[in-house]
């Protein structure tokens, strides 16, 4: 089928980007889905001083590097929103925008994530008329003029500074006590530095004004409870991001209240075959190069969780015979004790089982859709399907009359 | 199907000469925004053929034009008919927005 994959990954920035190089490199048949531009956050980075081995790169530079690194493995690439999945069956189904159907083995959502919106009056209403969330986009259309930045996170200063080049001053409201930013120390002192930067302490802002085009914002003052207003002919918000997790919701998917999805350190999320990479996850962490480490993680993990399901579909549900999944564990001597006195005893009597020992140190996969804890333990199998379980007793009689 | 691009002289044209309802999106290179919402526009206008325009402007090849609309920001989609200006979106928009903006230009 032309619209089936191994992995599909949702989402074209560094983590999406670095999944589709180990999972073409691996061989599977991988398709990364992505509604903008390839590099997601990355590609509205100017300057990227942090990776490694380029000490100096703008970041669409480098997530071309990306791209053009997962084609060499014959990764597919497409350019649609993904709208809704079905991540219950073990056919991972996800649909988009345009009404395509696509299916996968497994899925690494590498979605990222998007400018938090306050929600005060006239944001919305004044969105391109001064209201602005890209200094790269739109610091030019100030030029002269008085710009407002809302945030002091790494973003927010930096930004900050690059709409100096252009604007006359630059006024960024802080939550914080004076000389607090959340940003780097490098940045924040530049920004101290820095002529054209003011910044108003302990304040938020509670509405943009302006009828046609933005005129001020009203500046709330947390310590004192007063209300200012400040003009200017700009405001940027650089008030932190949100998950774009949104159509994850009735998918079954685990998510903390924010809506950033929680995984182990396999990458692996709450459903079997689906992964989440990237700022879209919890993490400690959000750039680049953590990025692209979770995204060969999960790649890895789901390449051994599609070998152990194609192993498991044309091996153990294809039989002819009945299949004793034998789960065992090197370090568990029992186990072991058992697994030889189970292999004597089918060798011994007859055609009508046949012996799958499931190494618990590798497939955890298996493991976990038979719920095993224990070993060692034993599930009977008819094609594909449980019939039942056996007492693993060390009796070779009371055992093989479990199997008669 | 590509946007055709609009300079000062071509603008002047198909708005105001040939008074053709259509659309006009400012953009530029460096805007990763334009680059979600032109590709969407470049879709939608095949379904259009004929009855609306598609136009595109570069704000940094054509400042004149932007100064003119005293436009704060890319990108933006100006509607215009019979040689007036209609309104216009900002920022990420969705197709159905622009969809609805061009049904209410056009009065069906």
């Amino acid at each position: 089928m032309a619209n089936s994959y191994d992995l599909i990954i949702i989402g074209g920035g560094p983590a999406g980007l670095s999944a589709a190089i180990y999972g073409g490199r691996a061989k599977l048949k991988t398709l990364v889905i992505n509604k903008g531009t390839i590099g997601g956050l990355v590609d509205t980075t100017r300057e990227i001083v942090n990776y490694p081995g380029y000490i100096q790169v703008s970041g669409p530079d480098l997530m071309k590097d990306f791209k053009e690194h997962a084609e060499h493995f014959n990764v597919e690439f497409l350019k649609e929103e993904v709208i809704s999945v079905d991540f219950s069956q073990e056919d991972k189904i996800i649909k988009t925008k345009k009404g395509k159907e696509l299916s996968a083995k497994a899925v690494i959502l590498a979605c990222g994530s998007e400018p938090r919106i306050l929600n005060i009056p006239g944001e919305k209403t004044l969105r391109g008329s001064g209201v602005a969330y890209c200094a790269t986009c739109d610091a030019e259309f100030f030029e002269g003029e008085d710009v407002v930045v809302v945030g002091s996170g790494d973003q927010a200063v930096e930004e900050g500074m690059y709409i100096t080049k252009f604007a006359r001053k630059v006024t960024v409201i802080v939550l914080h006590d004076e000389g607090v930013l959340d940003c780097n120390k490098v940045s924040a002192e530049r920004a101290f530095n820095n002529e054209k930067m003011e910044f108003i302490w302990n304040s938020t802002i509670e509405a943009v004004l302006g009828e046609e085009n933005v005129e001020g914002v009203k500046i709330k003052n947390l310590k004192t409870g007063g209300s200012s207003v400040l003009t200017c002919q700009g405001v940027f918000f650089f008030v932190g991001m949100i998950p774009s997790t949104h159509f994850l919701k009735d998918s079954g998917l685990e998510t903390d209240k924010r809506g950033y999805i929680p995984v182990n350190e396999g990458m692996e999320t709450n459903l079997e075959g689906i992964y989440a990479v990237g700022d879209n996850r919890v993490k400690y962490l959000r750039q680049v190069v953590s990025a692209a480490g979770d995204g060969a993680t999960a790649a890895v993990a789901a390449e051994r969780y599609i070998e152990e399901l194609n192993y498991f579909n044309s091996n153990i549900v294809q039989s002819d015979k009945k299949i004793l999944l034998l789960f065992f564990n090197v370090l568990v001597n029992e186990s072991i004790e058992f697994s030889t006195l189970l292999e004597g005893l089918i060798s011994e009597n007859g055609d009508e089982y046949k012996i799958f020992k499931v190494d618990m140190a590798t497939k955890k996969n298996l493991a976990g859709k038979y719920q095993i804890e224990k070993v060692p333990a034993v599930v009977v199998l008819d094609k594909g399907e449980e019939i039942k379980r056996l007492d693993c007793s060390m009796d070779k009689e009371q055992l093989k009359s479990q199997l008669s | 199907m590509s946007l055709q691009q609009l300079n000062s002289t071509g603008f002047e044209e198909i708005i105001y000469d040939n008074c053709e309802p259509c659309l006009v999106i400012f953009s530029k290179k460096e805007c990763h925004v334009c680059k979600e919402v032109v590709p969407m526009l470049e879709e939608l206008k095949p379904q259009y053929d004929e009855k609306f325009g598609f136009y595109y402007v570069d704000v940094e090849e054509d400042k004149e034009l932007f100064q003119r609309f005293s436009l704060k920001g890319v990108p933006q989609i100006l509607f215009f008919n019979n040689g007036e200006y209609q309104g216009k979106v900002a920022g990420k928009v969705e197709e159905e927005s622009v969809e609805e903006k061009i049904a209410e230009v056009l009065g069906v």
